[in-house]
């Protein structure tokens, strides 16, 4: 899906920009999260780059009331039909504005709290490249780097490939996290300006994949075969979520897959532990949180479970596993 | 039970990133850490992420936990009245000599009169005349604050007072109030209020807080270092000679002469008392051997005694001789100066041929070594001081302040001088977990990269040290103060914060702070407070009357261009950079009349060649450094003026003006957006801000650089703020960057944090270049950033590899110093409520490090407040 500007220049839709990443992918990074996936994760912690077009959140906490304020109601189009609630206090509501919103954004420009943020918004690679270039010097520094996250990059391929491709030609390491559920020839586009490839093993029975993901994993499975097939250099990931995917039998099949399958050519094999996050941004969006009934094990627990895994897969399979992802990653010249 | 108390039982090796995995609070956890101390350390030793001083029995030497045990994690202290006497007694005796002679008679009788102390375990000795952790009292500076602080309860625990709280006996109140009418009308603070006038008075720390000069009224000089490297090579006796030698070229006549014949005599008095002194020392190891049971200890005081006897008359030849020396050196001028801050300069750089001397000759082992270092660096931290309870309000902590040590960086003739002792030093922090000294580490571009390591590795510990200062813009920075070549690259780091050509200036560091936020608030405001009422207590012969504070320079809501906010705010600062120099000058003259420092004299550069006393100019380098505060604040002022009411002209000035008036009460909408990302705002790598912070900075540096002091040379413009924005802001009404009423202004080189949200929104990159867009080497007595670090965002290889590259960037960007806090906000808070808890939680306050739990609640709030750099 290629958006463009009024004026019709190709753009992507991107979340947030992050600066000063260190966790995925070597070196100091700046990471760009695209909107839109075509997962829906239950454990997500960035639940506005779901959806493939801009969102409005709504901060409660930061908003000043209509008494103090009111430039929101002032900016909207539909005036006091607006479709923004309230509570009796005239504070804003944690809920998106009702279908009646035709999406403006006037309210987002206007408020002086940002008590309405914005979620995802067109950019152009020229955009993008200024902001990136800013860190150049720590990128060289420390071998880092861009990394495109999400959501899910490969929604918005072409204009990942113009990103990556414009960060090669400015000597920029580039790195792309995706979960690979997409066409082959999708990710084989943005394949040709990436350095280093990160994406998630969730889970090697299809069906619990498609219980917790919305979607089977034949083509992520698949799509990771090609990947190493063409020589990427890859690091693997599992969220691990105890009581899903977190037990020994779907950890060895992991690592029977990436050992046999993938001829263990990876750089890492990353256990992630669950965490409860982006919950408050759920809220701003009025969505519920969808492991709200999930109770994790403590976390000295599920630590020591995770340290456990780890000497597991490097014992028994010899393959680079480690728990957590601040172990450096060395992924050569 | 306390971690602490469980430790050993429970001491479990857990590494630091299962540490901190354990906990968001991983400090309750970092007792579990078994880091395993070892006499010598690797260089990549991890101590582990933000455990900072929670680890019982930090040291691999059974000796120093033992001296630890008995080493009170406090700076409050007791007030020891004995010195006090026996000055009022010299200056009775000598009642009709000059000044110089009165001061010497006084510390030649404290030094051979006031008890010594050699406290138990310790093989370095020495103290300021009384018990660990005591605080003799100098009655020549002020003295009716002393009795009448006592009298009022205001000097032990009080809810005035309820940190760094001295403790005295019925009889040191009584021995005290007997010395009183003597000093009534004859201190230094009597002498400089006679000189004063209103105008001068106004706006300082005595008037309406635009500016503090009152460090060096209340407190002796401080803030310098002592020629370490001649007085190890010639000994007491040496310098003795010297001051000999000088004294019998002057001629009978000559006028100078005769000037510098007293000075000279002043001078041997005191050396010969400094001797003696020693001498002292060594009898009192002699008789303490004589009555020990324990055959080992009772050796080890004979080799005390030993050393000291020597040391009286001889220059060192052995490390634990010299090292002794230094902490000797040290007190003995402090027992003169009424100072803080008389640091010990380059420390790796003078005892390395000690060190070298006792590795060849076997004189010593390296742990044997290690050892004198770490008790060295407790001996530091028995010290105390001192001060009214205002001052200690002012800056929020006490202690003895300032005693830096420095290691690393550039040597004399230009090439990296790191050594086994510049790791040596760092280790020994790790091993005593004690904010003393307070350890800077050079570096610059060809810095080894184990040192960066082994720096980065102390810093994720989370005990706020070391600081780390950049030789590559200090350096330049002091060739503009016409320091020669070889002296500026042997800078150490003294107090906080300032650079210094070690033992060679006489610097009047940290001798005063501008508020120059306040500056913008007279400058756009007509010269007027915005709170300007009849609550003020000048109110009835200014407001009142229609006078005003400052200089009328008109009122945003007139001017037409951003240009004539910028002439304002220029014209503005320098009518208080006029007034502040004259508060500082007289001070410094009055220094010079009352309170000449013979001995320190001795132990700098330049005074006995020269026949004059410090106060007098004598020393090679003069300087006086006041400081600036609130740069970010004064910034995101300017900004927040030129966008709002120039570019974009969505308000006016005149509503800008009435919304800080009403401290932003019905303006909540423009209280918001002044404090969103809306607006341009310092630290977000932003050239519309960051230049004007620029401005901000320069245009106080402009007004004070280079302008002459009392002391024969001239003022250096600091730009930092240590802890003193908090009270600034306590006496400041709101601002226009979106600060209410009393908050603190923004603090060093950081960016504005208000009550309603943190300036610097785009990370640690962007702070690293904004900050560096500020001119840090026109600050030449210094500049800090404080940078803090949740501790997920540095653990692993991954977390330190990248921190080192933050800070190589930002060194390489000509950034002068920076300090760090490796601290949850959890953390901090949970302190807060359960102090008890948390004793031995070791933070960066700025400048300097100090147990979170004795600081004062605005400060502690203040820590808190500063933007956490994180990953998650």
């Amino acid at each position: 899906m290629l958006h463009t500007t009024p004026s019709g220049e190709p753009c992507g839709l991107v979340s947030n920009i992050q600066k000063y990443t260190i966790h995925d992918g070597p070196g100091i990074r700046t990471e760009v999260f695209f909107t839109g996936c075509p997962l829906r994760c239950l454990w997500c912690s960035n639940p506005e780059t779901i959806a493939p077009y801009r969102r409005l959140g709504v901060y409660p906490d930061k908003c000043i009331s209509l008494e103090k304020c009111g430039y929101c109601l002032s900016a909207c189009p539909h005036g006091e039909n607006s479709p923004l609630e309230f509570d009796g206090g005239g504070v804003l509501k944690a809920a998106p504005p009702s279908e009646r919103c035709a999406g403006c954004t006037r309210c987002a420009d206007e408020c002086p709290s940002r008590a309405l943020k914005l979620w995802g918004e067109q950019t152009t690679v020229p955009e993008l490249m200024k902001i990136i270039a800013e860190d150049r010097n720590f990128y060289r520094r420390t071998g880092g780097g861009v990394t495109l996250s999400g959501g899910e990059v490969t929604l918005q391929w072409e204009f990942a490939s113009m990103l990556l491709e414009a960060c090669h030609k400015a000597s920029i390491n580039t790195c792309v996290e995706s979960a690979l559920h997409c066409a082959p020839e999708h990710m084989e586009a943005v394949y040709e300006h990436t350095d280093l490839v990160i994406a998630d093993i969730k889970h090697m029975d299809t069906k619990k994949h498609r219980e917790y993901t919305g979607a089977g994993n034949e083509r992520i499975l698949e799509n990771l075969r090609r990947t190493v097939q063409l020589g990427m250099k890859l690091v693997i990931r599992t969220p691990v979520v105890f009581g899903f995917n977190g037990d020994d039998e779907n950890i060895r099949r992991t690592a029977e897959f990436i050992r046999d399958e993938l001829g263990g050519r990876i750089i890492q094999y990353q256990l992630l532990p669950y965490r409860k996050m982006g919950t408050e941004k759920y809220d701003s969006l009025g969505i519920p949180y969808p492991m709200g009934d999930y109770s994790p094990p403590e976390r000295a627990d599920w630590e020591a479970r995770l340290l456990r895994l780890q000497d597991m897969l490097s014992d028994e399979y010899g393959l680079p596993a480690v728990a957590g992802s601040s172990k450096k990653l060395d992924i050569g010249g | 039970m306390s971690p602490t108390a469980t430790a050993a039982a429970a001491r479990v090796s857990f590494t630091s990133d299962e540490n901190l995995a354990q906990n968001r609070d991983t400090y309750k956890h970092a007792y579990l850490i078994d880091t395993d101390p070892q006499p010598i350390e690797p260089f990549d030793k991890d101590w582990g992420v933000a455990i900072s001083g929670n680890t019982p029995e930090p040291s691999p030497f059974e000796r120093i936990n033992k001296i630890l045990a008995i080493t009170a994690k406090t700076t409050n202290g007791f007030v020891a009245p004995d010195a006090a006497e026996l000055v009022t007694q010299a200056y009775i005796e000598h009642s009709g000599e000059p000044a110089l002679l009165k001061r010497a008679y006084a510390v030649a009788k404290v030094l051979d009169e006031a008890p010594l102390y050699i406290f138990p375990h310790e093989l370095v000795v020495g103290c300021l005349c009384c018990d660990k952790k005591g605080a003799p009292v100098f009655p020549e500076f002020g003295f009716n604050w002393v009795v009448n602080e006592m009298r009022d309860g205001l000097m032990g625990y009080s809810e005035k007072r309820t940190h760094d709280y001295f403790t005295y006996t019925a009889d040191t109140q009584e021995r005290l109030e007997k010395l009183r009418d003597f000093w009534d009308g004859n201190t230094v603070e009597d002498m400089t209020r006679s000189m004063l006038t209103d105008d001068v008075i106004k706006g300082s720390h005595d008037g309406k807080g635009v500016f503090f000069a009152d460090a060096y009224i209340f407190c002796g000089a401080g803030h310098l270092g002592l020629e370490f490297e001649r007085l190890l090579t010639l000994g007491l006796g040496g310098i003795r000679d010297m001051i000999t030698g000088y004294e019998s070229k002057l001629s009978l006549s000559d006028p100078a002469d005769i000037e510098k014949r007293a000075f000279y005599k002043a001078a041997g008095i005191v050396a010969d008392a400094a001797q003696r002194h020693v001498n002292r020392y060594a009898e009192l190891a002699e008789e303490m051997a004589r009555g020990e049971s324990d055959a080992v200890r009772a050796e080890e005081l004979r080799q005390i005694a030993a050393n000291c006897r020597w040391i009286a008359t001889n220059p060192p030849r052995t490390f634990w001789e010299a090292i002794q020396l230094v902490n000797l050196a040290v007190d003995l001028v402090y027992v003169e100066c009424n100072g803080h801050s008389v640091c010990y300069g380059r420390f790796d750089q003078y005892m390395y041929p000690f060190y070298r001397h006792d590795i060849e000759t076997g004189a010593s082992t390296r742990e044997q070594m290690q050892e004198l270092i770490e008790n060295f660096f407790i001996k530091v931290w028995d010290l105390n001081k001192l001060r009214n309870h205002i001052l200690i309000r002012t800056f929020g902590n006490g202690g003895i302040g300032g005693p830096a040590l420095t290691v690393g960086g550039i040597t004399k003739d230009g090439g990296d001088g790191t050594n086994e002792l510049t790791f040596m030093a760092l280790d020994a922090h790790a091993h005593i977990r004690i904010p003393c000294p307070w350890l800077a580490v050079r570096m610059h571009a060809n810095t080894p990269w184990e040192l960066k390591i082994k720096v980065a590795n102390l810093i994720r510990m989370g005990t706020g040290e070391p600081k780390i200062f950049n030789d590559d813009v200090a350096i330049p920075s002091m060739l503009t103060s016409d320091v020669e070549l070889r002296d500026a690259r042997d800078y150490q780091v003294v107090g906080c914060v300032e650079p210094d050509p070690s033992g060679k200036a006489y610097g009047w560091k940290d001798c005063g702070h501008m508020n120059i936020a306040r500056v913008l608030e007279l400058a756009i405001n007509d010269g007027r407070c915005y709170n300007c009422g009849q609550g003020c207590p000048r109110w009835e012969r200014c407001g009142k009357v229609g006078q005003r504070l400052g200089l009328a320079t008109g009122s945003l809501a007139d001017f037409t261009s951003f240009d004539q906010v910028l002439e304002a705010y220029d014209k503005q600062m320098e009518y208080w950079c006029d007034r502040q120099l004259a508060l500082l000058n007289t001070v410094d003259i009055v220094h010079r009349k009352m309170y000449p420092l013979p001995l320190l004299s001795t132990f700098m550069d330049g005074c006995i060649e020269s026949g004059k006393d410090v106060t007098a100019g004598g020393a090679k380098y003069n300087f006086s450094g006041p400081q600036g505060v609130g740069i970010g604040t004064a910034g995101d002022g300017l900004a927040t003026i030129k966008q709002l009411v120039f570019d974009e002209k969505r308000v006016t000035g005149r509503e800008l003006l009435d919304a800080v008036t009403a401290n932003w009460e019905g303006y909540e909408s423009l209280y918001a957006y002044v404090n969103s990302d809306r607006v341009h705002h310092y630290g977000n790598d932003d050239d519309y801000a960051d230049l004007l912070a620029k401005f901000a900075m320069d245009t106080w540096c402009k007004h004070v650089e280079h302008r002459p002091n009392a002391h024969g040379g001239f003022f250096q413009p600091g730009a930092y703020s240590v802890t003193v924005n908090v009270a600034h802001g306590q006496n400041q009404w709101a601002s226009i960057d979106g600060r209410k009423a009393f908050e603190p202004v923004s603090d060093c080189m950081g960016a504005v944090h208000t009550k309603c949200c943190s300036h610097d929104v785009r990370g640690p990159l962007a702070i690293c270049k904004s900050v560096t867009k500020l001119d840090h080497a026109r600050a030449t007595n210094g500049t800090l950033l404080n940078w803090k670090f949740s501790p997920g965002a540095l653990a692993g290889d991954t977390g330190r590899d990248n921190f080192i590259a933050l800070m190589e960037e930002y060194i390489h960007r000509k950034g002068m110093h920076s300090q760090f806090t490796v601290a949850n906000q959890e953390t901090l808070i949970a302190a807060q409520k359960d102090p008890d808890e948390y004793k031995d939680l070791l933070v960066r306050v700025a400048g300097y490090s100090a147990y979170f739990v004795e600081l004062n609640r605005a400060l502690q709030d203040d820590i808190i407040g500063r933007t956490s750099l994180s990953f998650d």
